[in-house]
Order: C-alpha cells, then structure tokens, then sequence
C-alpha cells in the first residue's frame, strides 16, 4: 500500500505545476496593473472597480448565469425521467441505453456543435434559442448518465418494502427514489452546471454573433485586446462563483446524505 | 467551402498550366539547390494567417531546396504577436501593415538580405506604395497580399445608387434590420465609424472616438448586426434562405471569393473612405534559419507562387503580372479583386496602442448593448 502512495507524485507535480502556477498568475494579474516588468507590481483594485462600476459587465455575469441555471434545470427535466425510464429497462437493454446515451459522445464536441449550426439554419430561429438547444444537447448526457447510476444503485428490495408497508407509487417515489437519487442529481448539478456558465464556443457557434457571455468576454480581453490583467480579473470573479456554486451543492449533498440516516 | 477552394484551386492550377504555356514571363525554376550546404541550415517554421497560401507553395519549395517547411497559422495579428513574444521562434511571419509597425517599433525585426531577393521587380508599384507607409526604408518587409474593406451586398435588394448615396451610413437604415454582417473586430468596426463620420481612422481625438462610439450603438440598435468573422465568406457566398441577409463589411479578398460564387452578390466601397491594407513578409531577429527564409520570400515573389497564392484565397496579388493576369482572367469582372487605389480618403491603419485600448473596451460595449 505503501508503495502504492508514491504514484500520487506525479499527479501533485503536475497539479502543481498546470492548476496552482497559473491560478496564481491569474490571482497577480488581476491585482496588478497593465505593464508590469518582471521586478516591479503595481497592486489595485482597478480591475474590479471596473467590472463593478459599469453595468454592461455584471449584466453579462448575469446573462452567463442565467443560461447556465436554465441549462442546468432543462437537464434536470429532461435527464431525470429518461434516466427513471432506463433504470427499469432490462439488464441487457440498459447497456443499449447507456451505449446510446454515450455513443454521440465519442464525436467531438465542437464538431457536433457545428452540425446543429446546419440544422438549425432550416428554420428562423432566434439565436438566444440555439444556444439553448446547443447548450442542453451537450450537457444533457452527463446529468443522464449521473442521475441514471445512482437510480440502478437503488436496491429493489427497498421500493418491494415500501410497497409492502402501503406506500403507493408516487409515495414509493417520493418517500424512497428520490431521496436515494438525489446524490445522483447533484453529481449531475455540478457536471452541467459548472462548464455550462463558463462556456464560449457553443454561444459563438450558434448565437450567430448576437449572444455574449462571461466566457467570450474571456476571450476578447485576452486575445483581441490584450489586457490580460482585466481579463484575469473576469476569470477570478468567474472563478469565485464557480467555488461558491460549488460549495452549495456539496452542501446540498451533505444535506440529502444526512436525510438519509 | 474547402472543397471548394479546393476546386477552385485545381482549375486555377490548370489555367496556370495554360497561361505558362503562353510563355508569360514565369522563370521556372529547374535545378535544384541544397538548402544545407548553401545556407547552413534547411528548416523554416513559418507563421502566416490562416487560408492564406496557395496548395503547391510549400512542396515545390522544399523540392527545389531539398527543404523542410513548418507551417504555423494564426487569426488575428494580436494572436501572432502574442506568440511571438511568448518566446516561440519563427523564421518567417505574415503580419499586416500596423503590426509590422509594432514589431519594427520594438525592434523585433531583422533586415532582409535585398541582394538576395531578385525578384522584388516583379512587386507591383502600387503595393510598394503601401508598404512605405509602415516600412519607409522597404528594409525589413515584403508585401505579400493586399486589400480593402468594403460592402459585399446583395444586389437584388439594395442598388448600387443607394451605396453611392448613403455610403457607410446605409448601415443605419431600418429596412435592413437583421440583415447585417459587421465584421467582429474593434479595429474594423471603428474603421467604418469613423469614415461614415467623415474622421480620419487613425485619429485619437476623444470627441471623435466618442462620436464613433454612439455611431455604432446606434447601429447595433436600429439593424441589429451579426458581428461575426471568417463565417460571413460561406454565409454571403451561400445564403440560408432562412436566415440570409443583405450586406456585410466584408475584406476585399473574401469579398472576390463570394462574388466568384455568387453572382447576386456586388463589392463596394463607399465614398466616404475605407480602410486599404496590405500584408508582408517579414523575418523575426531570433529566427533560426532567416537566408532560408529569405530565399522562401524570393520563391514567393515568383510567378508561379504568387498566382497559387493569390487564386487559392482571393487577396489582391503584390506581383504585377499576376495581378493583371488575374484580374483579366479568373477574376474579371469582380470588381473586389482589384481594390481602389491612390483615393485620399482612404487610409492605412497605424499603430496605436492608446487608440487601440480606448476602441476594446468600447467595441465590447456596444455589442453587450
């Protein structure tokens, strides 16, 4: 065993040297001002000021929020009775679904993304839907997938106990399947919702150049204009909505857990 | 669109055929030279836009100088800047004008080797004229490609009296509501701003920039524009019924691509001034192999490079005979392929970092709006 813990190295050096290095450049770009030699930094607060001050920002912030919750939940709507339906398929038959769920995955995403580009180019639709459809296409099978595994975990002889004690079907749901699914739903939460907020090239694709996000300002601050120090500062006020969402649904797993006991 | 270059590309290449067989004045060359023994050195990484040379290019040079290319591309000049000074090491790069400015300002440049280049006399006039703007020594670059900026509009629906009349604020009519490309990028947008307002693209007067500014808010809000990049050839060159529209700001090259497709479709550029441009060749001081890479410049100013070139992708031809060849053959009668040269109003775009940072930030507001 001992021995065994020895392989983790190379992952913490690589952590290291890929995750925790340029998380803190982009902590020191965001506080510095453009222009910094090597030796000197000039600290502020400018950056924020900035995105704080002018209305246009946050509004953006809140655009990405917006998709990314709306995502999530049409996931959520979608991904739960279809994974409901696959876990009382037959053994055989529930690999069938998985392959098939999975299957579309093996095509790059973006290469996928652009295909619904030519099919949604036969109707005149408004770009604001394309990317709800690109968005919940993409993510959907995660949430799928997630939701599925906890529901198969499910013990059939817990629904045949409930059933026996009188519950009917909805309380049976209610009271035993939900409850035991949620982790399930969580899990999902955090695989849709997290890339979702942060995404740029399905609302480029397909918001036919009339749809901005968080993520494609990112991208013109870094590339087309070159302030990487305000573009640092989007991608840490990014970065600090991303762990607060993330501890909300840790506690929302710790909450159903508890529940459970 | 690939395949269609492709295509395209492959019957340009047999027009060539016929048009050397002609005898024009081609120099094919036909023995080889080793790259090692004559320079030291025989690999070049090259970094040039994307879609921007012709298919044969790079195999027939490394043929003729038992050679190794490697080909880099990049989307926008900031892109290859940034590279560049990320510490990447190339021997050759494409930039335009005001970044062959910058680069030169920054001292990031090396002269090239001109008694080497015997083909600069096949350069057209013209595009020498335009290089002198951001190369007044003509020592550091070469043109490559040139161009301008313009209107790419769908005749059945606007006149071309109607350009003449209204020029760049045609944008600002209400009947052409969702039927608008603008090209994404802070550089261009202001560009049409600024001349429809009858300023110079250049200026950093606050009131100017401040006027463009409001210029293009309002047409964000009355025609409500796709802002968009490459993706306007193949939407222009083949419409969606569903989702077509009427006019885009389109580059000169692009516009000469669409209009060879499309026949519904015109080039124009407006009165009021536009933005002429050109693109060179030039050889970064850390590059590993530049003899190398100046002898590639000489093999581009040939004939037969510069008309792979410049039927593969469109762009206006820095070399005389092919640009005419060009313009009386593949391309006659698009009017795009040959730009507006020598108008007073129009303008080479200069580097200005100040002006650069006060149009982004704008540039990104008026598309939140």
């Amino acid at each position: 065993m001992k021995s065994f813990s020895k392989m983790v190295y190379p992952y913490v050096v690589w952590a290291a040297v890929m995750i925790v290095v340029p998380m803190l450049m982009l902590v020191l770009y965001a506080f510095t001002v453009k222009g910094n030699s090597v030796l000197t930094f000039q600290f502020t607060f400018d950056n924020f000021i900035r995105f704080f001050s002018d209305p246009v920002f946050p509004g953006v912030l809140w655009r990405s929020l917006k998709l990314a919750v709306i995502t999530t939940l049409i996931c959520i709507a979608v991904g739960y009775p279809t994974a409901y339906a696959m876990a009382k398929l037959k053994p055989n038959s529930q690999a069938v679904a998985v392959l098939l769920i999975t299957l579309p995955m093996w095509i790059n995403m973006l290469v996928r993304t652009y295909a619904w580009r030519g099919i949604l180019s036969f109707g005149s639709f408004s770009g604001e839907f394309k990317v709800y459809v690109g968005m919940v296409y993409n993510f959907l099978p995660f949430m799928i997938l997630q939701i599925y595994t906890s529901l198969s975990k499910i013990d059939p002889s817990l629904i045949t106990a409930a059933h026996d004690l009188g519950a009917d079907n909805t309380q049976t749901f209610r009271r035993v399947i939900l409850p035991l699914s949620l982790p399930g739903v969580v899990s999902g939460i955090t695989l849709v919702f997290l890339p979702a907020v942060s995404s740029f090239f399905i609302p480029k694709l397909l918001g036919g150049g009339q749809y901005v996000l968080i993520g494609n300002l990112i991208e013109d601050y870094f590339i087309s204009t070159g302030d990487w120090n305000f573009g640092s500062a989007i991608s840490l006020i990014m970065a600090v909505i991303i762990l607060i969402s993330m501890y909300v649904t840790r506690r929302l797993d710790r909450y159903t857990a508890q529940e459970d006991e | 669109m690939k395949t269609e270059k492709i295509l395209k590309s492959a019957v340009a290449a047999a027009a060539a055929i016929t048009l050397t067989g002609c005898g024009s004045s081609s120099t094919p060359q036909t023995e080889t030279i080793d790259a090692q023994t004559e320079f030291g050195c025989s690999t070049i990484n090259i970094y040039n836009w994307g879609e921007y040379m012709g298919e044969d290019v790079i195999p027939n040079f490394e043929k003729t100088y038992n050679a190794k290319v490697n080909y880099d591309m990049f989307d926008s000049n900031e892109n290859m800047y940034t590279r560049l000074l990320g510490g990447s090491s190339y021997d050759l790069l494409v930039p335009s004008d005001y970044m062959i400015e910058r680069l030169l300002k920054e001292d990031l440049l090396q002269p090239l080797d001109k008694e080497a280049l015997t083909n600069l006399g096949n350069l057209d006039p013209e595009a020498v004229e335009m290089q002198k703007v951001y190369d007044p020594d003509l020592a550091y670059s070469v043109p490559y490609f040139r161009g301008s900026v313009g209107f790419v509009y769908n005749k059945n629906n606007i006149s071309e009296a109607e350009l003449e009349e209204k020029g760049w604020n045609i944008l600002l009519d209400e009947k052409l509501d969702n039927k608008v490309f603008m090209y994404d990028s802070q550089r261009d947008a202001f560009m049409v701003a600024f001349k429809a307002l009858g300023y110079s693209m250049n200026t950093d007067n606050e009131e100017e920039i401040e006027a463009a500014y409001e210029w293009l808010r309002k047409v964000h809000q009355t025609v409500h524009p796709a802002y968009v990049t490459d993706e306007v050839i193949d939407a222009m060159a083949y419409p969606n019924p569903n989702e077509a529209k009427d006019i885009a700001v389109v580059y000169s090259g692009d516009a000469a691509y669409i209009l060879s497709i499309n026949e519904d479709m015109g080039y124009f550029e407006p009165k009021q001034g536009t933005n002429i441009w050109s693109d060179g060749m030039v050889i970064p001081k850390n590059a590993g192999c530049p003899a190398l890479a100046n002898e590639f410049i000489n093999f581009v100013l040939e004939y037969d490079s510069s008309y792979d070139n410049s039927i593969t992708v469109g762009y206006t031809s820095t070399n005389l005979q092919v640009k005419e060849d060009i313009a009386n053959g593949e391309y006659a009668g698009i009017n795009a392929y040959l730009p507006r040269s020598g108008y007073d109003k129009d303008e080479v775009f200069r580097y200005n970092d100040v002006l650069v940072q006060k149009l982004s930030e704008r540039w990104t507001k008026v598309k939140l709006d």
